[in-house]
This record gives C-alpha cells, structure tokens and sequence, in this order.
C-alpha cells in the first residue's frame, strides 16, 4: 500500500469531459482505481474507452475535469511526466531497434547504469520467455512474440500503472486466450495498478477485479464481474455482459403485480412486486432458460438448432419473439419442434422499457 | 476479327506481355544504352570532325584522359564540381527537412502553403535562371537592392560575372530549385513512420528532441540515403541552370563539370574530351545509383 498518500486510490478520475471540437466523446466520467487493481474498460467501438485511457496516459487533452495519479493532478503534465507504461494495440514497437534496445530504451533514456539495464532487461526477458529473441529485430518477430516484447517495455520500467489499449486484439483466438492469463499472472506478481481496455465482454470479465462498463462516452456501470452479471444496472449492461446475449422480451405487469405476462400468454412470477399494469422489459439469459420446463414455464417453437456437441445454442420463438438458449451438452431437436421453457423466478431481470434502467 | 496467328497470339496472355517486353526493351537499347556506351567508346577513341560519321576510329587508349588531367581547368572545374554538389545537396537537404517536419504539424492551411512550395519545382530549370537572372542582377537586382536596404553591403555585388561569386549563385538558385524535391520525398518518409511509435517513445519518457534523435533520424536513415544519393544524381546533371545564368563564366570561375562536357562536345567540338568527362561522371553516377538501390531496399525492411 502507498503510504505516501492517504487516498487508496491509484487514479482518480473527476468529471472528465472530454470534446473534438462541437463532438462530446466523454460525458462527465468519475472513476476510482484503487492501487493494484486490474481495472477493465469494457464497451462497443466508439464507445470512448480508449479515448478515455488516452487522456490518462496524457496522450490526448481533456476538456475540463481532473485526473490524479497517486493523488497528484496531471491534468497539464506531459505523458513522460506521468510515470504509466502503455502497451499499445499495434504494439508500436520501435522498428529499428532490437528486442532488447526496445525494451531497454527508457532506462537508457534516463540514463541508467549499463549494468543496471542490463539486469532489468534480462528479468523482464526471463519473465516473458523473450531471451533468445533479444537480439532480433520486431520484423522477425511472431505476433504473439511482439506483444510480449511489447509488454516488457512496459514491465522493465516498473512504473506506477500499466496501460493497456486492447492489448490482444491482433492475436489469434488461441493465443488470445493464453496470454489473458498470462497478463492476469504478470498482474499478480508485479502487483501494479493496470488498466486495461477491450471491447471483449469475456476478456474483461475473465481478467478484470473492477469493471467499469462505457457506452456512448458515459461510464453505465462500475461493479466486480459477477456483480455486472448478476445485477445489471440498465439493459445496456444486461446485454452487454454474459454470451451468448440476454434475451429481452417485452411483457405487462400483471394486475396483482407480482408476475408478467409475455405476449405469447406465459405468466411467470417475479422476484419483487412491481407497478400493476406497467409495460416492461423482459430480460432472460440463454443460459438460465432451461428444456426441461422447470421454473416459470413458457411455450415455444424452435427455429435454428446449432450443437458444438458441449453446448447446444437453440433458437425459438415465444410468440412472435425470439429468444436464443443455451443448453450445456448435447440436446437434439429439429427446426418446427415445440418446447416447453423454464426458467426460476430469481433469474428474471425486469427493465423500464423507455429509460432502460433495471426494475 | 482476329483470326491470325500473330493477332491470336497477342490476344492471349503471353504475347500481349511479350510485346510490351520488347518494346520496352528496344527503346531502351536505341535510346538509352547505345548513346550510353557510345559516349564511353568515344572516350577511347580519336574522334575528330573527319570521323564523326562513322563508328569505327582510331584506338587512342587511355590518351584522352590523360590529355584531360593535364589541362590547366581541369582541377578547378572538379573543386567546382564538388563544391556544387556538396553544398547544393547540404542546404537543399537541411532545407527540405526542416521544412517536410515544419508541414508535418497540423496548422491550418499546412497541405495548401506545402502545395505551393512545389510550384517551385514544376518550373523549367531554363526559366529558374532566367528569374535569378533577374534577381542576381547587378545594378538593378532585387537581390543588391535587398542587402543595401538591410545595410548589410555597401556597393553593388556582381553576382554572375565577379568570379568571387558566380559558382555560389548558380548554388544559390540550384538550392532554391531542389528544396520542393528534398521536402515532398522527405515528408513521405515521414509520414511513413506511425504516429503510435512516437507515442509510445512520449510514454517512455522521450522528449522532442531526444524522439527526434532516437526515432526520427533512425527511421529516416534510409530515406535520406536515399534523397541524398537521388540529389547527388540530379546535381550532377543540373545543366540548364548554369547555361541560364552564367555559361560557366567568368573564365571557368563557375564551370562544373557537367556544362564543361557539353562545351567541349558541342561548342569546341573537342568530342573525345566531352565524352571523357561523360564517362567519368556515368563510372561516378552508377556508384552513387548502388548506394540509393542499397537504401531502397533498406527502406523496405523496416
């Protein structure tokens, strides 16, 4: 813990607005990033969650509010100043210069001892698998390759915070899923504060203590992973969070108020009374709708059927609707075939229908 | 219809990329390779206005470059020569460098005032002259008239005909005319190297001059190889100016050796030493055209 600083918080972020000309792409972002947490920063493209690591880096202005590292304001410092280690999306390793130059540029930079470099660079080597390509240049490097060497940058500097800018997004879907966890190791044994950027739900969820869910240039929702999945706190969230997508339905708060009815006919009962009469949202994951009709019931047709031989994804329809299920393991039926759905009352998510908060 | 042999023969693949081959490869033989090694034959031989008919003259060996050393202009026109060379392509470079990262900056306006520079280039090295002509002049040039007015001289500077300056004010206007050049091919150099990577040197605690040192000049390197080895082939060939503005005068004072191969040719018809010099400058071109090939492919490397 840093002593130094009576705030836990790493990064304070304070009514950040941040413009492009008339364009607003950040809209009053307030955020804490307690020291050592693995923060994500999760949304859609153009959602504004690079922007926003950007005005943290120091890499773009901001248009007014405050951003604190370790409690200092470094709204009008420069990047260097800043003491972050970035890695970027592209890697943006230095071209013309070796493994080891990469990652040794900053402490040569500052002028540290050779004897200093060289044994900074080599743990970060060793931590990385990177020893025997120290002396290659980036273009005879693998992309799996760069990114590590990318993040030795960045490791070798032992700085404050580490940056990532959708670090794995030019990986292939296998080595995505090695070095998430490798990233996630790296975390915990160095212990630095980091934030991190993705449009990938699951890489966040997987990865992240904190995250903080961006949609249109405004913060939606801040929680742990499990907290997001449990208890959305607006349909954005909802759909945003859990793969496949939640299915939302809309249905009537029946007149006693203690169940909806959806439009094929289906009563099933809520968790917590609402508003009689009122118009709402439904929301079912596909994985919490389940074949053998347990729970609330509801009638449906199928449509599309697609096995992986683990997991059975069936499309149907309730009513006129559709909604997708996920069933773990395998469950044959065909297209035209009726389906009797469950699902328990707790698993139900209700959501105004105009503002989309949750009900 | 194409229903011969030849026309079906052109009409599919092969002969369509077999015609263009020998075109341009003909072309190239009469119009590029003949003149070429006919000026370094010339070179060996005795070539006088008798023999200017025909191909087959007189072997003279090595006599025409030795002759050649052993005039009295010799010397001075090499020291022209190299003078022209470095300090055109010095000042054109720093120039257009400077001015490539100065139009890199976002400022308004910056893709049309850069525009304009090249407006510089598109002209007729002939009419370059013919302005600085004007612009070197004596007793009426703006050039005399700019100086006097700041107080920097007291008379006038014969610019063109004192031999103390002649050469400098050929370098003057060739500077002038080679900056749009050196500017646009350095600018794609830069716009070549991605902005992340300067970013991430900000985020490693760079600043400008060190992302200057360590970033830019690296990954210009090669091309400014490049530019350097294409200046030097574009100087050495820089004619037009110093027929504009001085003929070589005063008394060789701006000759180069460039213009002293076309006077010996054309004017003394001294054609073996024309084709002598030619030679020479052709051996000391193709080492400069390895050296810009090398920088290419090292362009491509990155």
């Amino acid at each position: 813990m840093n002593v130094d600083h009576p705030s836990m918080n790493q990064i304070e972020i304070e009514h950040l607005n941040k413009n492009y000309g008339s364009l607003q792409v950040l809209h009053d972002i307030s955020l804490d990033i307690p020291i050592g947490a693995f923060v994500a920063l999760v949304g859609p493209s153009g959602c504004g969650k690079s922007t926003l690591l950007r005005t943290i880096a120091g890499l773009e202005t901001i248009t007014s509010g405050t951003i604190k590292v370790a409690g200092e304001v470094v709204n009008d410092k420069a990047p260097r100043e800043r003491d972050l280690a970035m890695v970027f999306q592209s890697y943006a390793l230095y071209p013309h210069m070796t493994v080891e130059q990469n990652m040794s540029y900053s402490l040569r930079l500052r002028r540290r001892p050779k004897a200093e470099i060289d044994q900074r660079v080599g743990e970060a080597a060793k931590i990385l698998g990177l020893e025997k390509l120290l002396k290659r240049r980036p273009k005879q490097l693998s992309g799996g390759q760069r990114q590590r060497v990318a993040m030795g940058r960045a490791i070798v500097r032992n700085p404050k915070v580490f940056l990532f800018d959708e670090p794995l997004s030019n990986l292939d879907a296998a080595l995505r899923v090695q070095m998430r966890s490798e990233i996630r190791k790296l975390h915990k044994n160095l212990g630095a504060t980091s934030v991190y950027v993705t449009h990938d739900q699951i890489e966040a969820m997987t990865m992240a203590d904190l995250i903080v869910v961006l949609h249109d240039g405004r913060i939606e929702q801040i929680g742990k992973p499990l907290d997001l999945y449990r208890r959305p706190a607006n349909r954005f969230v909802a759909g945003f969070i859990g793969s496949p997508a939640m299915n939302f339905v809309p249905a009537e708060i029946t007149a006693d108020g203690r169940a909806i009815a959806l439009g094929a006919g289906a009563l099933l009962k809520i968790p917590r009374a609402q508003e009689p009469g009122r118009k709402v949202l439904a929301g079912l994951r596909p994985e919490h709708l389940r074949l053998d009709g347990s729970g609330e019931r509801l009638a449906a047709t199928v449509d599309i059927v697609e096995g992986t031989g683990s997991m059975t994804f069936i499309e149907a329809k309730v009513g006129s609707e559709l909604v997708n299920i996920a069933y773990a393991g395998t469950y044959e039926t065909e297209a035209g075939a009726p389906l009797t759905l469950g699902i328990a009352s707790e698993d139900i998510y209700l959501f105004d229908p105009e503002t989309g908060r949750a009900l | 219809m194409l229903q011969s042999g030849f026309a079906k023969y052109l009409r599919d693949g092969k002969g369509f990329e077999g015609t263009l081959i020998v075109a341009a490869v003909l072309y190239l033989l009469v119009f590029a390779a003949f003149p070429l090694i006919y000026t370094v034959v010339m070179s060996f031989q005795e070539v006088d206005m008798f023999t200017l008919g025909t191909l087959v003259r007189p072997f003279a060996g090595l006599q025409n470059y030795t002759d050649l050393f052993h005039r009295p202009e010799f010397a001075p026109i090499v020291w022209n020569t190299v003078i022209f060379v470095t300090l055109s392509i010095a000042f054109q470079l720093t120039i257009g460098f400077a001015l490539a990262l100065f139009f890199l900056q976002d400022f308004p306006g910056s893709t049309y005032v850069r525009g304009l520079f090249l407006a510089g280039w598109i002209l007729p090295a002939l009419v370059v002259g013919a302005v600085w002509r004007w612009i070197f002049a004596g007793d009426f040039g703006v050039l005399n008239y700019a100086l006097q007015s700041l107080g920097l001289i007291d008379g006038q500077i014969y610019w063109l005909s004192d031999p103390a300056y002649a050469l400098y004010s050929v370098i003057i206007a060739n500077i002038w005319l080679g900056i749009p050049f050196n500017m646009i091919l350095l600018s794609v150099g830069l716009a070549g190297i991605p902005g992340d990577v300067y970013e991430a040197a900000e985020m490693d605690g760079a600043n400008v001059f060190q992302r200057f040192l360590t970033i830019t000049l690296p990954m210009m390197g090669p091309t400014l190889g490049a530019v350097i080895a294409l200046g030097v082939i574009f100087t050495l060939q820089q004619f037009d100016l110093v027929a504009a503005l001085t003929q070589g005068g005063p008394a060789n004072a701006s000759n180069v050796a460039q213009y002293w191969s076309w006077q010996m040719s054309f004017q003394t018809y001294e054609i073996s030493g024309g084709a002598t010099v030619a030679t020479m400058m052709i051996a000391l071109v193709i080492v400069v055209a390895v050296i810009y090939v090398r920088s290419v492919q090292r362009e491509q490397s990155f």
